[in-house]
C-alpha cells in the first residue's frame, strides 16, 4: 500500500464537551501508562486526575470546561489520538493546531516530550484559570454555504473600529478561525459585542470559561508563563510545525529559543491565525489528507471553510464539501465516529 | 548524457551517500562570517528549494512554461539574508534563491507553492496573476519584473536616489526607510548592455559628487551569456576602479563567502550611502534554459568542471565536515523537500489559467485598488507667496510655455511628492525656459538637473515612483526619447501588468518635440515621430495645441499619475511654446489667461476640443496641425466652406467615441497629422473610421516619411497651411479661383 501524506491539526480549548465525556477511556484504554503519568502530574499539583475527569458520571461545564481541567483533558485525548494514527498508512508531513492546539502540536512534533507538553499545557491552563481575564465571542464571516460574505467581513471590521471610540471597551481579533472570527474582549467589550453583533442562530456565541486569549488583554500572562516554564524543554521538531502566524518551523533549522519566545510571547497576546496555518499547511505541504485530532467535532468546519476559501481541491462550498467527505474524506476528524476509522 | 539536471542530482546524491565531498581549501565556520549554524542551514534549505524548483521546471514539460534556472546562483540567498526586508531589490531572473530566502521569512507566506504557480502561469499566481514568471512581491519589496536586458538597472539607481529625496522632503507615501539600500542584480553578460553601463555610470556620477547613492550592484558572474564566454577578468577590470564605486568580490558558490561579501557590500552601501559593485562568482548549471543544448558550444570537460562547483554540494560539504548536519540528515532534508514540491506542484498545476484577452489585459491599466487620493489644493495665501514674482506677468495673456511653467508651479505646490528632473531644467530653466524660476521656488531637491542620459532620467522617474513619488521627468527633445524608449516600453508601461497592479510607477514625462522651428535645429530638434509611443499598452499620450489646454491637460495628467497610477507622456510642441499670434502679427490669438487651479475648468482624459460647428468639413488634428488648421479655416471660410476643427488632444488612447460624436453630420473629414505618413496617428484614425463604417469622404494629410532637414528645406517635408487649404478644397470639391 502506498503511504499517504497527512497534515495533522491539533484541537484547541472547548473541544471536550458533554458528548466527549469518556473519550479517552472509549478510544484509548490501551494507553493506560500515558494516562497514569498524566494523573501523577495532576496529583502532584493537587488537581483532579484525568482519569477522574474523563470517567466522571456526568459532564459539568463548571468542572470539565475550566482552563485548569479542560486543557490537560483535551491534551490527553488529542495526543492519544495522534499516537493512534496508523503510520503504516500515513506519513505525517506537517503538524499545526488551533489556539491551545499549538501546545499540542509542539508535543506531537517532538519539540516537547509528551510529559513536557503535558506540563506546559497544564501550567498554561492553570495560569489562565487563575490570572486570565475577559472572554471570547465567536461570530461567522461566511454565508450558509461557508463562503466568505464581504458584508459580514465589513460588519466585523466596523465593529472593531467603532469599539475603539469607547475607552473602556477593549476588543481584539483573537482567532481567525476559517469562516469565523473569534473576538477577545474585556468584560465591557464582551457586553459591547453581545449588544452590537446582529443575532443569527446561535451567534454571537460567547465561549464559557474562556479568557481573552491571543490578545493584549493577556499581556500580563507572558512574564508569568516565562518565569514558570523554561526554554530548555524545547528541542527541534522532528516533523515540520506550522504556528498561529502561518510560520513553518522545520526540523534541523528551527531555533528552539525562538520557538519558546513565540510560544510564550506573541502566541499568547496576539491574533492566532488558524486560517493562515491551514493555508500554509495545504499549499506548502499539499497533504493527501488532513487529520483533525479529537476530542470534539468542531474543528473540521473551520478547516473546511479555509479549504473553500482557497478553492483547495476545488471545494466549492459547504454542501460540496460534505458530499465529497462521505466516502473517502479529505478531512478526517478523529472525533467523529464515522471518520475516525480512516485514520487508524 | 544531455540531461545535465539529472547528472547534477545524481552526483549530489552519490556524494552524500558515499560521504566523499569535494575538497574545500578554506573551511570556514559559519560563525566566522557572522552566521549561526541554524542560519547556515536556513540558507542551505533555500538552496535545496531552488534546486528542486529548477528540476521541477525541467521535468514538467507542458505543465510549466519557464526553465531559466537559478541553480548555481544560490549565493543570492546570502544577499537576501544580509540585506533587510525593506532593502528593495530589483532582481536578475536567476535569483530564485534570493526571493525564496526573503519569502520564507514572511509570516503566512507560501513561497514554494507560489513559485510553482508562477512556473505554470496560473491566474492564482500572487505575483503576476498568471501573466509571466517574474520574481517579485509587494511584501518582500521586490518589484515584479524581468531582467533580460539589464533594463532594470536605471530604475534601481532611481530608487536609490529617491531614498534621500524622500527623507529630505518627508513625503507621506514613501515606501523605503531613510537608511534603506537598493539591491540590483544582473548577469556578467548583461553588464555589457548600454543600459547597465549607463545606470552604473549614473550612480558613479552621483556618488562622485557626494550625492547619496545607496545601491549594491550585484554582478552574478557565471562567465557566460547564453553561449558566449565573458573574457577572463573582464568584469573585475571593468569595475574595480570606477570613480565613486566600491568594488567587492565574493565567491557565490561558497555560501559563507557569499554571505561575507554580501554583508560587506550591504553595510558599505548603507553606512556610506555609496554605490557598491558586488562581483559574485557563480556557476550556470543546467544550461541557459531548458531547450539549451550546452554541448553544442561547450566541451564536456568544461561542463563537468562547472558542475563540480555546484554550490549545493559545496554547502553540504561545509555542513557535513563541521558536523552541523550529517550526510543522512542532508539527504533527508533534500528528499523531504523534493517530495513536498512534487506534491504541491501537482496541485499548483491544476490551478486555473487566464482564459480570455480581457482577463490577461486587466492590469495594463492599474486597478482601482492601487489608486491614491489627490492632494488638496494649497491655500490662496501660499499661492500668492509662491507666485509673488510672477504675479504681474500672469495678469495678462501668456504663451503656452508660460502656462506650463505656472501650471508646474501649482502642481509642485499641490503635490508634495512631485518633482522635476531633466537636462538643464534647474539652473538654466530648460532650453526653452519652460521650467525657469522653479528652482528658486522649490529648491534643488525637487528641481533636479540630471546628467545627459535619458535612460537615467526615466530610470530616476521609475525608481522614485516605486518610493511614493509622482515624478515629472523631462526629455529635452523628442528625438532623445528614442535611445531610452525601452525605459517606457519595456519597464514603466509593463510594471502594473507584470505585478497584477500591485506595483505602479506613476509619472508624467514631459517631452518637447515636433517640428516647425523655422528651419533651426534639424532632425534632432524637430523630430516628428510619435510612433514609438503609439503601440504601448496602457500609457497615455497627451499633446496640447495651446496654452490654456496645456495647463488644464497637465493638471489632468498629474492627477492621472498620482491618483490612477498612470504613465502619461506629455508632448509639448516646441514651435508653439512662444507663439502669440494666429493670423496676424500682434493679434495675440494664441495667448491665454492663466487661471489658478481652484477657479479653472478641467479637461478630462479623452475630452477633445472643437472649434466651429460647420458640417462641410471636419478637420481632425492636434498640436501644430491644429494651429495650422485654425489658420487655414479663415481662408476656407472665404470659400464658404463651413468647418469644424477637432483638437484630439489625447493621442493615446485615441478618444474614439468622442471623435465619432464630433464627426457626426459632417460631409467631409480631413485628418491633419504633422507626423510622418507611415505609422502615424492618421493611420489609426483612418482605420478606425473605416472599421466603424463611417460613410463620410475622408482623406489624410501627413508630414513626409523623412527626417527633418535644416533650413527652409524643412518646410518641404512638413505639412503646411497651404497644403491643408488645398486638401480641403480638393476634398470638398470647391474650386480655388
Amino acid at each position: 500500500m502506498t503511504k499517504q501524506t497527512a497534515l495533522v491539526v491539533c484541537p484547541g480549548r472547548g473541544t471536550y464537551n458533554a458528548k466527549e465525556l469518556g473519550y479517552f477511556n472509549k478510544y484509548h484504554s490501551d494507553k493506560k501508562f500515558f494516562l497514569h503519568e498524566l494523573d501523577t502530574l495532576r496529583q502532584s499539583k493537587g488537581q483532579r486526575t484525568i482519569s477522574e475527569l474523563d470517567g466522571a458520571g456526568k459532564f459539568s461545564s463548571g468542572t470539565h470546561g475550566t482552563g485548569e481541567n479542560a486543557s490537560l483533558l483535551i491534551y490527553a485525548c488529542a495526543m492519544a489520538d495522534f499516537h493512534a494514527i496508523n503510520r503504516e498508512k500515513y506519513d505525517i508531513v506537517a503538524i499545526t493546531g488551533n489556539s491551545m492546539g499549538w501546545y499540542l502540536a509542539l508535543a506531537a512534533s517532538g519539540t516537547l516530550s509528551l510529559m513536557d507538553g503535558a506540563h506546559l499545557v497544564n501550567e498554561m491552563g492553570a495560569l489562565m484559570h487563575k490570572n486570565g481575564s475577559g472572554g471570547q465571542i465567536v461570530y461567522p464571516i461566511v454565508d450558509s454555504e461557508w463562503k466568505t460574505d464581504p458584508k459580514r467581513v465589513q460588519l466585523v471590521q466596523n465593529i472593531l473600529e467603532d469599539s475603539r471610540k469607547t475607552k473602556s471597551v477593549k476588543i481584539y481579533t483573537s482567532i481567525k478561525l476559517g469562516g469565523m472570527i473569534v473576538f477577545a474582549a474585556n468584560d465591557a467589550g464582551l457586553k459591547y459585542l453581545m449588544q452590537n453583533l446582529p443575532e443569527e442562530e446561535h451567534f454571537p456565541l460567547k465561549l464559557n470559561n474562556h479568557n481573552a486569549f491571543h490578545s493584549p488583554i493577556l499581556d500580563a500572562i507572558v512574564p508569568m508563563a516565562k518565569s514558570n516554564l523554561s526554554a530548555s524543554i524545547f528541542t527541534p521538531p522532528s516533523t515540520p510545525l506550522i504556528d498561529g502566524q502561518g510560520v513553518i518551523w522545520q526540523p534541523y533549522l528551527a531555533n528552539t529559543q525562538s520557538l519558546y519566545d513565540y510560544t510564550l510571547g506573541e502566541q499568547i497576546n496576539s491574533t492566532y491565525d488558524f486560517s493562515a496555518a491551514i493555508n500554509v499547511g495545504i499549499k506548502e505541504f499539499a497533504p493527501d489528507k488532513i487529520i483533525v485530532l479529537g476530542p470534539g467535532t468542531t474543528m473540521s468546519a473551520p478547516v473546511a471553510q479555509e479549504l473553500i476559501e482557497q478553492k483547495w481541491l476545488n471545494f466549492a462550498g459547504k454542501e460540496d464539501f460534505k458530499f465529497r467527505q462521505s466516502d473517502d474524506p479529505f478531512v478526517i476528524s478523529m472525533g467523529m465516529d464515522d471518520q475516525r476509522k480512516f485514520a487508524l | 548524457m544531455f540531461d545535465r539536471a539529472t547528472v547534477l542530482e545524481n552526483a549530489f546524491k552519490e556524494h552524500l551517500e558515499n560521504g566523499n565531498f569535494p575538497n574545500i581549501d578554506d573551511v570556514q565556520k559559519p560563525e566566522s562570517v557572522g552566521l549561526s549554524p541554524l542560519e547556515f542551514i536556513d540558507l542551505f534549505e533555500t538552496q535545496i528549494m531552488t534546486r528542486h524548483l529548477d528540476l521541477m521546471a525541467r521535468r514538467s514539460k507542458g505543465k510549466t512554461f519557464y526553465s531559466i534556472s537559478s541553480s548555481g546562483h544560490d549565493g543570492t540567498a546570502a544577499i537576501a539574508k544580509a540585506a533587510r526586508l525593506t532593502d528593495m531589490a530589483f532582481l536578475h531572473y536567476r535569483d530564485g534563491a534570493f526571493l525564496l530566502q526573503r519569502k520564507k521569512h514572511i509570516k503566512g507566506a507560501t513561497p514554494l507553492y507560489d513559485m510553482a504557480l508562477s512556473f505554470t502561469a496560473s491566474s492564482d499566481d500572487p505575483v503576476s496573476g498568471g501573466r509571466h514568471k517574474v520574481l517579485g512581491g509587494l511584501e518582500v519589496y521586490v518589484p515584479a519584473q524581468t531582467s533580460t536586458i539589464a533594463s532594470h538597472l536605471p530604475k534601481a539607481v532611481g530608487a536609490a536616489h529617491s531614498i534621500a529625496m524622500a527623507r529630505k522632503l518627508d513625503i507621506n507615501d514613501k515606501v523605503l526607510p531613510n537608511d534603506a539600500v537598493i539591491v540590483c542584480s544582473f548577469g556578467d553578460a548583461s553588464a555589457n548592455h548600454s543600459t547597465a553601463q549607463g545606470a552604473i555610470n549614473a550612480a558613479c556620477w552621483a556618488s562622485f559628487q557626494n550625492s547619496p547613492m545607496p545601491i549594491v550592484f550585484v554582478c552574478e558572474d557565471n562567465n557566460i551569456g547564453i553561449s558566449t564566454r565573458t573574457p577572463k577578468g573582464w568584469i573585475k577590470e571593468s569595475y574595480n576602479n570606477k570613480p565613486g564605486l566600491e568594488y567587492i568580490k565574493c565567491d557565490g558558490t561558497n555560501m559563507l563567502d557569499a554571505y561575507r561579501g554580501a554583508k560587506q557590500a550591504i553595510n558599505t552601501a548603507r553606512n556610506r550611502r555609496k554605490p557598491v559593485f558586488l562581483h559574485m562568482k557563480t556557476v550556470r548549471l543546467m544550461g541557459h534554459a531548458g531547450a539549451d543544448v550546452q554541448t553544442v558550444y561547450t566541451s564536456m570537460k568544461t561542463l563537468k568542471t562547472t558542475e563540480a562547483q555546484d554550490p549545493l554540494l559545496q554547502t553540504a560539504s561545509l555542513l557535513a565536515s563541521q558536523n552541523i548536519l550529517s550526510p543522512e540528515q542532508i539527504l533527508q532534508m533534500y528528499n523531504a523537500l523534493g517530495n513536498r514540491l512534487a506534491r504541491l506542484s501537482v496541485q499548483a498545476f491544476s490551478k486555473p489559467k487566464l482564459t480570455s484577452a480581457p482577463q490577461v489585459m486587466e492590469p495594463i491599466i492599474p486597478a482601482p485598488c492601487s489608486h491614491k487620493p489627490t492632494p488638496k489644493l494649497v491655500s490662496e495665501e501660499t499661492r500668492k507667496d509662491l507666485f509673488a514674482k510672477d504675479a504681474r506677468g500672469l495678469t495678462k495673456p501668456v504663451t503656452l510655455a508660460k502656462q506650463i511653467n505656472a501650471a508646474l508651479g501649482d502642481i509642485l505646490a499641490q503635490y508634495p511628492n512631485a518633482f522635476l528632473c531633466g537636462e538643464d531644467i534647474a539652473r538654466k530653466g530648460g532650453v526653452y525656459g519652460v521650467t525657469r524660476g522653479l528652482l528658486d521656488k522649490f529648491g534643488p531637491a525637487r528641481i533636479i538637473d540630471t546628467l545627459l542620459d535619458e535612460q537615467s532620467i526615466l530610470g530616476l522617474a521609475i525608481g522614485a515612483g516605486h518610493n511614493g513619488f509622482v515624478p515629472i521627468p523631462e526629455i529635452q527633445f523628442l528625438a532623445y526619447l528614442h535611445n531610452a524608449a525601452d525605459q517606457i516600453r519595456g519597464e514603466a508601461a509593463t510594471l502594473s501588468f507584470f505585478s497584477n497592479s500591485q506595483f505602479t510607477n506613476p509619472m508624467v514625462v514631459r517631452i518637447a518635440g515636433l517640428g516647425y522651428q523655422k528651419g533651426f535645429g534639424g532632425h534632432f530638434h524637430n523630430d516628428n515621430s510619435l510612433t514609438a509611443l503609439r503601440d504601448i499598452p496602457g500609457i497615455i499620450v497627451a499633446c496640447p495645441s495651446n496654452g490654456e489646454d496645456a495647463r488644464k491637460m497637465l493638471r489632468e495628467s498629474i492627477r492621472l499619475a498620482q491618483s490612477e497610477r498612470r504613465v502619461v507622456i506629455f508632448i509639448e510642441p516646441i514651435a508653439l511654446y512662444q507663439t502669440a499670434d494666429l493670423h496676424n502679427k500682434g493679434d495675440g490669438l494664441w495667448l491665454g489667461n492663466y487661471e489658478a487651479p481652484a477657479q479653472d475648468k478641467t479637461i478630462s482624459l479623452g475630452e477633445i476640443g472643437q472649434y466651429g460647428k460647420g458640417t462641410d468639413l471636419c478637420i481632425l488634428t492636434y498640436g501644430n496641425g491644429y494651429y495650422l488648421s485654425r489658420q487655414a479655416e479663415k481662408r476656407l471660410a472665404k470659400y464658404k466652406i463651413k468647418t469644424r476643427i477637432i483638437d484630439i488632444r489625447w493621442l493615446q488612447p485615441l478618444p474614439e467615441q468622442a471623435i465619432l460624436k464630433a464627426i457626426k453630420g459632417c460631409k467631409h473629414i480631413l485628418i491633419v497629422d504633422e507626423c510622418r505618413k507611415t505609422g502615424s496617428q492618421a493611420e489609426q484614425i483612418m482605420t478606425f473610421i473605416m472599421e466603424n463604417n463611417i460613410q463620410i469622404k475622408t482623406e489624410r494629410l501627413n508630414g513626409e516619411d523623412c527626417f527633418i532637414p535644416l533650413g527652409t528645406a524643412a518646410n518641404e517635408v512638413l505639412l503646411s497651411k497651404e497644403q491643408i487649404i488645398d486638401a480641403a478644397l480638393g476634398l470638398t470639391g470647391v474650386q480655388d479661383d
